[in-house]
């Protein structure tokens, strides 16, 4: 049984089984079981489980990478060299956060870990919708976050971490752009890659929103997580259009976000 | 006397195969290991065999093969990479990998330096230290993030001498009983 045959199901969705990971961490299947905490005074701790968690997420996007590799061998050498270089990316990106972590007293477990990229990712049975749900999805929400983020932990004097993050986002845009381009090429040449890429969006879609965050309901360490349904993460406009999204693509992210006000001010500066 | 220009394309192809299907490996491996320093320090080593597939498949095509010329290398040397990439336990992986399969490349890539001719097949050579440096670098990086380890991972010498043994000194090109080149 190939690795991402394996299933497992979270209130009643049915998703792909967790990678491995050592005993030490405690591995929750939904946000309310994480430690995320919302304080916007990078407290000690939150700042570790913050490093925390993206170690892990880093991890899985390596994970994910790698098994893309493994589970389509057909795939053009050229792309393969992407995701082979993507793979070795990531692990930097886990080996930088893991260190910085150890250097703010933090260790490996020290927080529950979710590995729901990985699980949503891996149901597909196709390159490019991988490619469109993990590099598209996942990763340029990534870069968007991490626009902002490097300058929240500029802003509460951590240069170093605020170094990494920056490190990192550049790496992600080349990510985000490989994946681009790839899905164009390859819907120019097979026009039903536009189709599988639709079916799995709309899969991921539904998954999504049977395991979000409900009103109300509170996290492991007593925060309120209904904040998140209503918080919006600032579309990082220049990056996307380094990673290749169109214009229009953009306009429809901007959109889909609530900042269509942007839009017009974008075209129009 | 030095290799023909056919017979240095089917080795580049033969080593070409074996660097794909241990960049497979690897990546395989990513996922189903446990210890996260392990993960990272196989997907590292992911791209540095990508690399070496990468520049051999480049140099066959300079040597009248097609690019990217990938030959199935002789059954017992893939019989032997296959049995490798069943492997489960992470002490196992990595003694099979670090210990056994990267040396045995590297005497590998040596030796088909002191057949060639290194002046008329000054290209090949350079892609080929280019990849010796490269295994040079994964063992090294092997020790660091295994130093990183809470705990190493179960190490059994005896499992790395059975590995040499099974792998011995088999070649992988696939030449015929006289000398001719058979293709796989």
């Amino acid at each position: 049984m190939k690795t991402t045959d394996k299933r497992k199901t979270v209130c009643g969705v049915t998703l792909c089984a967790d990678p491995m990971r050592e005993d030490c961490f405690t591995v929750a299947q939904r946000d309310v079981e994480m430690d995320e905490r919302p304080d916007a005074a990078m407290s000690e701790i939150s700042r570790r489980e913050k490093l925390h968690r993206h170690m892990n997420n880093e991890t899985g996007a390596m994970e994910i990478a790698a098994q893309m590799l493994v589970d389509f061998p057909e795939t053009p050498w050229e792309l393969k060299m992407e995701l082979a270089r993507q793979t070795a990316d990531e692990s930097r990106h886990v080996m930088s956060l893991y260190r910085r972590l150890k250097q703010l007293g933090g260790y490996k477990g020290e927080f529950p870990i979710g590995n729901f990229e990985w699980c949503v990712t891996n149901l597909c049975d196709s390159i490019e919708a991988r490619l469109a749900i993990q590099n598209r999805t996942f990763e340029a929400g990534q870069m968007d976050l991490l626009g902002t983020l490097r300058n929240v932990w500029r802003a509460v004097n951590d240069e170093r971490t605020a170094q990494v993050l920056e490190h990192i986002l550049a790496d992600e845009i080349n990510h985000v752009r490989f994946a681009n381009r790839w899905i164009k090429l390859l819907a120019q040449k097979n026009p039903r890659v536009l189709m599988k890429v639709a079916v799995a969006m709309r899969m991921f879609s539904e998954v999504n929103a049977a395991l979000a965050v409900r009103e109300g309901e509170i996290n492991a360490v007593g925060s309120d997580l209904s904040y998140k349904a209503h918080t919006q993460i600032a579309i990082n406009v220049e990056d996307r259009r380094q990673a290749d999204f169109s214009d229009d693509e953009i306009d429809e992210i901007l959109r889909q976000s609530g900042m269509s006000s942007l839009t017009s001010a974008r075209r129009s500066a | 006397m030095t290799l023909s220009v056919k017979e240095k394309a089917e080795y580049l192809g033969a080593f070409r195969w074996i660097e794909v299907f241990l960049m497979e490996t690897l990546a395989g491996w990513v996922p189903t290991t446990p210890e996260m320093e392990v993960k990272v320090l196989f997907g590292r080593h992911v791209w540095e065999l990508a690399q070496n597939a990468d520049g051999l498949g480049k140099r066959t095509v300079e040597l009248r093969a097609p690019l990217h010329y990938t030959l199935k290398p002789l059954d017992r040397m893939v019989a032997f990479l296959e049995e490798v990439s069943k492997l489960e336990q992470t002490g196992e992986r990595i003694d099979a990998f670090y210990d056994v399969v990267a040396p045995a490349m590297m005497q590998r890539y040596r030796s088909y330096l002191e057949d060639t001719d290194a002046l008329l097949d000054e290209p090949s050579v350079r892609v080929i230290e280019r990849i010796l440096s490269g295994y040079e670098r994964m063992l090294s990086e092997r020790k660091e993030y295994c130093s990183e380890l809470d705990a190493p991972p179960k190490h059994d010498e005896r499992i790395g001498e059975r590995w040499a043994q099974y792998l011995g000194d088999a070649d992988f090109v696939p030449h015929g009983p006289e000398g001719t080149l058979a293709r796989a």
